[in-house]
């Protein structure tokens, strides 16, 4: 019998290697089956936040994708600009008349924005929500001059007290307005990003709009892939400027295209020169990338009304990487990411000195 | 059949066994694994015996043939996306994939791969983007 023949010839030897080669498909299926990315988008901070988790355990990745949310949710709900029930509306009411005692988490986020005020020279300005309140750029509205010159008196983030002892913060002139909206999704991504860690995610990356978090490899080994929108887009599909690979770092953009409306030939959009409350003209869009989301979110701005020149001399003196795109929309690249970054733009007016 | 596979039986040892199923399984196997992880994309790329002898966009209809181990294989892209029609290998596996429009086809025994990838600028390669 033939049969009989295929089972007993070879014996031990043959059954041997069949169960090391079911030992291998099996775990190189399982393997294959652990490591998957969970993707999941809600919309948070009046934005879409989109978490994703590289993990085996579905359970997992649930749970800590729904934890990393409700932190984002949290974080938001301190420091929300436009809600009265927020920890920096009362601030903002009691600005001229009391110190406000804050939640830790409030506490470090001031802290963090008046660290890098100070660091910028006041390029990024907590305090600038006395002249934004003033700009409507979904009704077309720009300040009354007069009423722009009297605000920007209270203006300044030196006129801001942060007494980390009695953990309170206090505006010192009545009408000052902190607005924390140029970090808060920063630091909301790190705050998510803390909780993924501490739920044994050994790799994510975290969306707040464009302000990137990532940590750890994907499942195939690579890093995680991070596109910058450029700020002129060819079209709909070729709106990409840039590529590179977001290995434990953050990346945040800002860019004159996000908030803005156009009048007599000018664009007026909502990065806001804190000296003058104007929008500044020299630059499209600017994208820094360090460790922290908290810092990356307010220095992309600062770095904005700084200019590309002043600009890439602040981020080269600090250590920092970014990626500008000038008034021209010439594309400037700090030395340290010229080797991995993959402009995707055609054209030949790339200045990457 | 039965005859064929009494020759089989007599022609190869249990080495051969093993390797001729564990070619197939990794074949089926990959199948699914490749087509599970690989994005929806615009490029076929072609690659002999780990070698990349074509890349070709989904887009443009055309008929490509290819030299592997055991022989020909024929390559068809049109309307998007891309099969295989002819291959000299044994189980074939490959033409029966059918078409595809993501993921790739592995023809193990002649050492083709056809895949469809997306890195010529478009979105869905990028894991987030910044804006």
């Amino acid at each position: 019998m033939p049969h009989e023949n295929i089972l007993h010839r070879g014996t031990v030897r043959m059954k041997k290697m069949l169960i090391s080669l079911i030992v291998m498909i099996v775990a190189v299926s399982c393997n294959a089956g652990r490591e998957k990315i969970y993707r999941d988008s809600r919309i948070a901070m009046d934005t879409i936040v989109t978490i994703s988790v590289v993990t085996g355990d579905r359970t997992q990745a649930k749970t800590a994708i729904d934890r990393a949310f409700a932190e984002i949710e949290r974080i938001s709900a301190l420091i929300d600009f436009f809600s009265d029930n927020s920890e920096l509306s009362l601030i903002n009411r009691n600005a001229g008349k009391r110190p406000v005692r804050v939640s830790p988490e409030t506490l470090e986020l001031v802290t963090h924005a008046m660290d890098i005020a100070r660091e910028t020279g006041g390029a990024f300005d907590p305090t600038v929500g006395a002249v934004s309140v003033l700009w409507d750029f979904t009704n077309r509205i720009k300040p009354d001059r007069k009423e722009l010159k009297e605000r920007l008196k209270l203006v300044s983030y030196r006129n801001v007290v942060v007494d980390s002892n009695r953990e309170t913060v206090f505006l010192k002139k009545e009408g000052m307005m902190m607005d924390l909206g140029g970090i808060a999704k920063g630091y909301a991504a790190d705050r998510a990003v803390d909780i993924l860690k501490e739920d044994g995610i050994k790799a994510a990356l975290v969306a707040v709009a464009g302000d990137i978090r990532g940590y750890g490899l994907r499942p195939d080994g690579r890093p995680w892939m991070v596109g910058l929108q450029d700020p002129r887009p060819a079209s709909a599909t070729q709106n990409i400027l840039a590529a590179f690979p977001l290995h434990d770092m953050a990346v945040s953009t800002s860019g004159d295209y996000q908030r803005y409306f156009e009048s007599e030939g000018r664009r007026y959009h909502h990065l806001l020169v804190p000296s003058t409350g104007m929008p500044s003209t020299e630059c499209q869009s600017v994208s820094v990338i360090t460790e922290r989301a908290t810092l990356t979110d307010a220095l992309s701005t600062a770095v904005f009304i700084m200019g590309p020149e002043k600009g890439l001399a602040f981020l080269k003196k600090k250590g920092y990487e970014g990626v500008i795109v000038d008034y021209y929309g010439r594309i400037h690249v700090t030395e340290g990411i010229r080797d991995v970054i993959e402009i995707k733009r055609p054209g030949p007016d790339n200045d990457r000195s | 059949m039965l005859s064929r596979l009494r020759d089989l039986a007599r022609t190869t040892t249990g080495a051969d066994r093993v390797l001729l199923v564990s070619l197939l399984a990794l074949s089926i196997y990959g199948l699914f694994f490749v087509q599970s992880v690989m994005p929806k994309g615009t490029d076929v790329v072609i690659e002999v015996d780990g070698k990349k002898t074509h890349r070709l966009p989904l887009g443009q209809d055309r008929v490509i043939t290819v030299h592997g181990r055991e022989g020909r294989t024929v390559v068809e892209i049109k309307g998007g996306r891309v099969r295989v029609t002819e291959s000299a290998c044994p189980n074939r596996i490959c033409i029966k994939q059918g078409w595809i429009d993501r993921g790739a086809i592995v023809c193990l025994p002649n050492r083709v791969v056809v895949s469809v990838r997306n890195e010529s600028g478009g979105e869905s390669e990028l894991d987030a983007v910044s804006r």
